[in-house]
Formats: C-alpha cells, structure tokens, sequence
C-alpha cells in the first residue's frame, strides 16, 4: 500500500490491540486485587500483632501499668467484645491507613482473645496509642482490665476524687487532664464530672453510675470498673462485664475445690456454701445493676477469707 | 482422487504466531504466578505459626500472675498456686481460654513423677490442663510451686517448678 495516503489497518494490528489491552486489564486487575489482599493480611496480622503485645501490660502485683504504643501509619483499632460461650470473646481488627488507593479500607481478620478485656471506643485511631491496665479485685482478682486510648483522644476530669485523682497522676496518662472546674477544660476535650452533672459524661460516685449522653446508664464497682465505664460505649462495657463475671464464677468454682482440698488437710474454711452462692450469682448477671448485690457478697467473702489461717487467695 | 491443499498467505502466519506466542506467554506467566503463590501461602502460614507461637511465649511469661494460677495469700509475682492448677485441670470450660494446645505445670524440685491426680496429689510430678494431640513447639518457664501444708501450725511449702504451653498447631 505504499505510496498511497493512509494507514492500513490490518487484522494483525486489530488483534494485537485487542489481546494488548485484555493483557493490560488483566494485570491491573489482579495487582490491585493483591495489594488489596497485602493490605488485608497486613492488618489481620497487625491485630493479632496487638493483641499479643497487650500481655506485657497486663499487671502481676502492680495495682496499675501505663504504656504508648506507636504505629508507623495511623492505625485504626476496631474494638468488639462477644458474650458467647463461657468467657465470650475479646475480638481485635486493624486497618490501616494508606497513602494508595482507598485511604481506610475495612479492617483485616478479626483476632479473638478469651482472656483479654479491654475497654475503648469501638474504633480507636490513631498513631499511639496509650494503653493502661488495672486489675479487677472481687474480691479476689478476676482479670486485668485494658484501657485502650488514642493520644489524640483528650478527657477531662472535673472534681474527681482523692483516689481517682492520686491514681491517674501516678500513672501519668497525658491525655486526661484534671480540673477543678468544668470551664477549665479544653473544648476538644471529653468531659467527666463527678460531683456534679452536664458534663459528657457524669458520674455518680456515690451511687456508682455513669451516665454518658444518650446512652443508658452503667454502674460499677471499683475504680478498675469506674474507668471501663467511662473510656467505652454502654453496651460494650456490659458484654465486659458479663464476660468478667463468668470469669469470676470459674474462678469461685476453683477456689471452691482449693477450700475442700484444705479441708481436708484440716484446714477448714467454710467458705464453700458462699463461694458455690457467688458462682451462680456471678454466672447469671444479665447488666451491671445487679452488680450491687454480687459486691455484698464479694465483701462477705473477701472479710471471711481475710481472717483464715490458710488463706484461699 | 483429488488431493486439497490449503493455501495461508503469510499475513494468516504471522496472526497464528502471534496467538501461539500470546497463548504461551500468558501460560508461562500463568505458572510463575501459581509458583508465587504457593511459595506466599506458605510463607503466609508459616508467619501465622510463629504468631501463634509469640502468643504462647508471651502467655508463658505472663500465665503465673494470672488470677487462675497466681499464689495471691502472699505477694510473690512468680508463684504459682498448686492446689488453685489442680483444681483448675478439671475445669474443662479452659480448654479454650488461652489459645493453646499445650499448657502443663512440672515440678522440677523436689522431683517426682506421674501426672497427678485426687488419688497422689500432692506427691506426684505433673498436672497437664491441655493436652491436644500433635501440638507445636513447647515453650517453658520456670516458676515457684506453692502450696497449703497443715504441719508445724501451717505454711506455705513451695518448690521449683516449670510451665510449658504451645500455640495452637496450624498445620
């Protein structure tokens, strides 16, 4: 076709356009198939990664544990807690941030812990993370209860108490500020009164409730249940908690055992018949009102083992 | 008889090539990436293997203060409560709480043998809580072993112990 204007469009150029760019498709497709994928494995195993490194926070004879972590990107932790089976699940996924494709894409696998409890927003985000822990006593220890916070997360206590006030300056959490007046604390800030209410979050120290903005109101016992109960949504924190009183009725059980066993090495505690009580009590708490009840009882035990020779825990 | 030839020009040739070699092209890349990929799951597997088994180190380190095991009528971090561990063996609702498929507690002094059970407890040299079959890599600890004794008025007899645990198997 030479010397003639125009271009000759053969079926060989035709085809090899074609299966050309099927190629190109193809291989654009299964690329960003497999970053998506890396991406996934990567904060499926950023989770479990987490829920691992949380063991070391956990306290042994410490009354409380303070830590940072930081990430390399901004991390998304998803935070979910399941009340089935025995001791239910603490369940962990992360996402990531990326600077390709999709910014956040949903989080990897999630990572079931059974002996993990920690209490947070659903999602927490952010570069660090500042991790505290404090043991749950009643009246013996039950577990380690895991506060989870985002260093961009602020809170401000207004009033607390001598306890509260002496405890979270020893632990040096930089993110909760202490005031002695609600005007005092900074406008990104969430609230917490305590002798007071119209705050974010208002609690009732001695009636040991939280009540946090539309959602129902919580009680605790204890100062390791009064943080639960601020740093995490309502409904989480009594899967928590249902989840640590099944833990506390396993352990009566075993404490049950240990006082028959001295028993009969002549070591008689009598503690069964309140132990056996207190595992039914704390095996079928359906919400944290009826936490009230299971605290007498926890008293009566915690003051009878207290004046044992062999003391059961 | 008549004989048929067939005649190609030499364009219909070369859109033959081109197919095969497209065809074998794309096989071959077919086969490195089914060569990658069974090399990345196992990598894949192998990585959650030692995940699991991190897990089960740190869990080691830290199982002796837990509430089920910890020796709490005294403050000692590293004693672990005998009497509390024989207990909990029959506790069955454990099997699943900690992610292991090996949990098991020895006592290395003063030394003796057998899994213990009501009938030789305290005299016997081992109480195993989990024990699945084909478990990995047993990983230990060594820990105080305490426990109740009524002689002389009553004390706190303790001994030396070890824990060994392995994550959950995988393969």
């Amino acid at each position: 076709m030479k010397g003639k204007r125009g271009f000759e469009f053969s079926f060989a150029w035709l085809f090899s356009i074609i299966v050309g760019a099927m190629i190109i498709f193809l291989a654009i497709y299964a690329t960003t198939n497999y970053v998506k994928t890396e991406r996934t494995i990567q904060d499926t195993e950023l989770g479990k990664k987490l829920g691992i490194i949380l063991s070391p926070v956990e306290t042994s004879l410490e009354s409380g544990k303070t830590q940072l972590i930081s990430f390399p990107t901004e991390t998304r932790m998803y935070n979910d807690c399941s009340p089935s089976g025995t001791f239910g699940a603490q369940r962990i996924s992360t996402a990531t941030k990326s600077g390709v494709g999709e910014e956040w894409r949903l989080p990897g696998e999630i990572s079931s812990f059974h002996n993990k409890y920690i209490f947070s927003k659903p999602i927490v985000q952010g570069n660090s993370y500042i991790i505290f822990s404090k043991p749950i006593e009643l009246p013996f220890k039950i577990a380690d209860l895991i506060y989870i916070l985002s260093k961009d997360q602020k809170f401000c206590f207004v009033n607390p108490p001598r306890e509260i006030e002496d405890e979270l300056t020893s632990l040096r959490i930089s993110n909760i500020n202490l005031t002695s007046s609600i005007s005092d604390c900074p406008s990104e800030s969430e609230s917490v009164c305590f002798t007071n209410t119209g705050c974010d979050i208002d609690v009732s120290y001695e009636g040991k409730s939280v009540k946090k903005k539309y959602s129902d109101r919580v009680y605790f016992e204890t100062t390791s249940l009064l943080y639960g109960a601020i740093f995490s949504e309502s409904k989480d924190y009594e899967c928590q908690l249902r989840r640590l009183m099944n833990r506390a009725s396993e352990l009566s059980w075993i404490y049950y055992s240990k006082s028959l066993s001295l028993s009969s090495k002549g070591c008689n505690s009598n503690l069964e018949a309140n132990l056996a009580i207190y595992a039914n009590e704390t095996f079928s708490i359906d919400n944290s009102l009826r936490l009230k009840n299971i605290a007498i009882d926890s008293d009566i035990i915690g003051r009878k083992n207290d004046d044992l020779s062999c003391k059961l825990f | 008889m008549t004989t048929y030839l067939a005649n190609y020009s030499k364009g219909q040739m070369k859109i033959q090539q081109m197919a095969f070699a497209l065809v074998a092209m794309m096989i071959f890349f077919g086969i490195v990436a089914l060569f990658y990929f069974s090399i990345k799951l196992n990598s894949l597997k192998s990585d959650a293997q030692s995940l699991q088994e991190q897990e089960a180190k740190e869990l080691v380190r830290k199982i002796a203060s837990s509430p089920e095991f910890s020796w709490t009528s005294t403050d000692c971090s590293n004693c672990i409560d005998l009497d509390k561990v024989s207990a909990l063996k029959s506790r069955k609702s454990y099997s699943e709480f900690w992610n292991l498929d090996f949990l098991q507690v020895e006592m290395v002094y003063p030394l003796f043998s057998g899994e213990c059970d009501k009938s030789n407890y305290p005299q016997c040299g081992k109480i195993t809580i989990i024990n699945n079959e084909n478990h990995g890599l047993e990983l230990r600890a060594f820990v105080s072993v305490c426990r109740w004794e009524q002689d002389k008025g009553g004390y706190a007899k303790c001994g030396l112990g070890r824990i060994s645990a392995a994550g959950i198997n995988l393969k």
